[in-house]
């Protein structure tokens, strides 16, 4: 069986302390996914909170990792009040994800409001894509021995 | 024609009969003695423009005669902006018989093409600096009403325009005007959101931030010596107080966001704060320490805007669903909702002159336009309609005007309007998209 992250070099051959060689370590299984909102609202729907479960899994699987937690809007209505509303997003899903387990300190929310928009159409298709919550994985350093 | 004795010691009522008669008769608007020589003219509610005839200024030549064109321009473009006046031609023989300095006034010419108001002067260099000696005279009672003087550098000729532009505007209307004053706004010109500011009157744009992230809502403290903005330097929306005399920058310290300032007064300034969970407005100074707290409702409370005493806010409030428009009183805290009509209410300012309050409404028809309302919710008026996104009015430090943005020509742009919605135009020319305008209380 693989043993990620551990490879011993001449191990058979030499009678001092082996060199460690850092490894390459696998990407998680699990991968961050966003998670979408119904217009001038921060209430989760039921897929998102599927998503969210999935989110954390992926605390889990990268113990080290924090998450930045983005709340985003569409560009119709005024950027002042988009700003709060983004808030009221972003805090939702992490929200959610410390009701389930998450570790608070590990997360991070941020509103952009309507300024870093995915989709840049003018209409309901696009405005859709950018009510969401997006989530930034950050130091993800290597896999929770738990995971198999 | 009918002369008004303004110095002539006559009785108060003997005076007041002649004024009104003269006003019925002859001019929308009359002229008020005070007791120094000083006149304020007070014009009739709905009463016309001031039709004023701006005489070229004399000057001998050469460097003089540049100045004294560069200084007409000035004045001429500062009035047409106020959109106060209507500018009549000089007529030829104005000054009869003058050599072009120190002339009499003809008034006789200046009533026939329907002047009510005369003002020239002469551009001299004195001590190395630029002299004008203006005077403004009433055409019908051929009164003197300003004799001023303005000196400075070569290089502050527009503010001596907008001096005297700014004394004139006071003389005939009693009010201070706006000029003087800044605008500050946001652009995207170098491919991220800045901090840029400009004079009343769109001249003079200047970049203030270069952070190359995200910078929003910028706003001068009454006095111009802060300068509050949030900006993304930080990874998140943090709240900045500039102090613009030694450039010391404070924050708010705080988690969550911290978005769209507006000061009460030159010492506290009211901003929407999270860090207790929900968006709730606080008061803060100008280093950054929370003075109180002033919202307490579930849902998003943003966008306060002081009335001219700072005994009221207004602000955004979901507290009923969509956003709409609520008042506070200050001391005792009790709230009211100010906006019944339209489904999304958002981005109040409050008049400096007046208990009048714009915002703008998101229409049915996917329109945002600019409306006005009484403090007391009577009045209603909408000030755009039929070209697309209005948004964010800042009223001019008198009141008369509003700065507003739209994206009626394509790219948000900011325009400019009068008070009732008149006149609307282009404040400047600039690349990118500009926004979040903000005009200084400050002249």
């Amino acid at each position: 069986m693989f043993i990620p992250g551990m490879l011993f070099l001449g191990a058979c051959c030499c009678q001092e302390d082996v060199v460690v060689a850092p490894e390459v370590i696998p990407p998680p299984s699990v991968e961050l996914g966003d998670i979408f909102f119904d217009y001038d609202k921060s209430e989760l729907r039921a897929e998102a909170v599927q998503q969210l479960q999935k989110n954390f899994d992926w605390m889990k699987q990268n113990v080290t990792g924090t998450l930045i937690v983005e709340g985003h809007c569409d560009e119709r209505g005024t950027n002042e009040y988009n700003m709060a509303l983004g808030e009221r997003r972003a805090n939702a899903a992490k929200d959610y994800m410390v009701n389930i387990g998450a570790d608070p300190a590990r997360m991070q929310a941020v509103s952009f409001g309507e300024e870093r928009p995915f989709a840049l159409g003018h209409d309901e298709a696009s405005w859709a894509q950018n009510r969401r919550a997006h989530f930034v994985g950050q130091g993800a350093a290597a896999p929770a021995p738990a995971a198999k | 024609m009918i002369t008004c004795g303004m110095n002539s010691g006559t009785s108060k009522g003997v005076i007041t009969s002649l004024l009104l008669l003269w006003c019925l008769f002859l001019s929308p608007f009359f002229l008020h003695a005070e007791e120094q020589g000083e006149y304020i003219a007070i014009r009739k509610q709905g009463g016309g423009k001031i039709a004023v005839v701006l005489d070229r200024s004399a000057a001998k030549g050469g460097k003089e005669s540049e100045w004294a064109r560069e200084f007409d321009k000035t004045v001429k473009d500062g009035l047409v902006f106020s959109n106060l006046f209507t500018i009549l031609p000089p007529p030829s023989n104005v000054r009869a018989g003058s050599d072009g300095k120190g002339g009499s006034v003809n008034f006789g010419a200046l009533s026939s093409v329907g002047a009510e108001v005369y003002a020239g002067g002469a551009v001299s260099k004195k001590g190395g600096k630029v002299n004008i000696d203006m005077e403004v005279y009433d055409t019908f009672g051929t009164k003197l009403l300003l004799k001023k003087s303005y000196s400075g550098k070569e290089e502050q000729l527009r503010s001596l325009g907008h001096a005297f532009s700014a004394d004139l505007i006071e003389l005939l209307t009693g009010k201070k005007s706006f000029f003087g004053s800044k605008i500050v706004f946001i652009s995207s010109k170098s491919g991220s959101k800045e901090v840029y500011q400009c004079d009343f009157d769109g001249y003079g744009v200047e970049q203030v931030t270069s952070f190359r992230s995200i910078s929003l809502t910028p706003v001068l403290s009454p006095d111009g010596r802060y300068l509050a903005y949030t900006s993304y330097t930080s990874g998140r929306p943090t709240l900045y107080i500039k102090n613009l005399h030694d450039n010391k920058v404070s924050s708010v310290a705080k988690n969550g966001v911290s978005v769209d300032p507006a000061w009460r007064n030159a010492s506290e300034l009211a901003t929407t704060l999270s860090f207790e969970g929900d968006q709730e407005i606080y008061l803060v100074r100008p280093d950054g320490g929370i003075a109180r707290r002033l919202t307490n409702s579930k849902g998003i409370d943003v966008s306060p805007t002081f009335s001219a005493d700072g005994r009221q806010m207004a602000f955004v409030s979901s507290r009923n669903g969509l956003p709409q428009i609520f008042i506070q009183d200050m001391q005792s805290g009790l709230t009211r909702r100010l906006t019944y009509s339209g489904r999304y209410n958002t981005q109040p300012s409050w008049s400096p002159a007046g208990d009048k309050i714009a915002y703008s409404t998101w229409e049915k028809t996917g329109e945002i336009n600019i409306f006005v309302i009484n403090a007391d919710g009577s009045g209603l008026k909408r000030l755009t309609s039929g070209v697309r996104e209005n948004e964010s009015p800042s009223w001019s430090p008198d009141g008369s005007m509003i700065v507003f943005t739209s994206n009626r020509q394509g790219g948000k742009k900011l325009y400019v309007m009068s008070s009732n919605g008149e006149n609307q135009r282009r404040l400047l020319q600039m690349d990118g998209d500009q926004m979040q305008p903000s005009w200084s209380l400050f002249r």
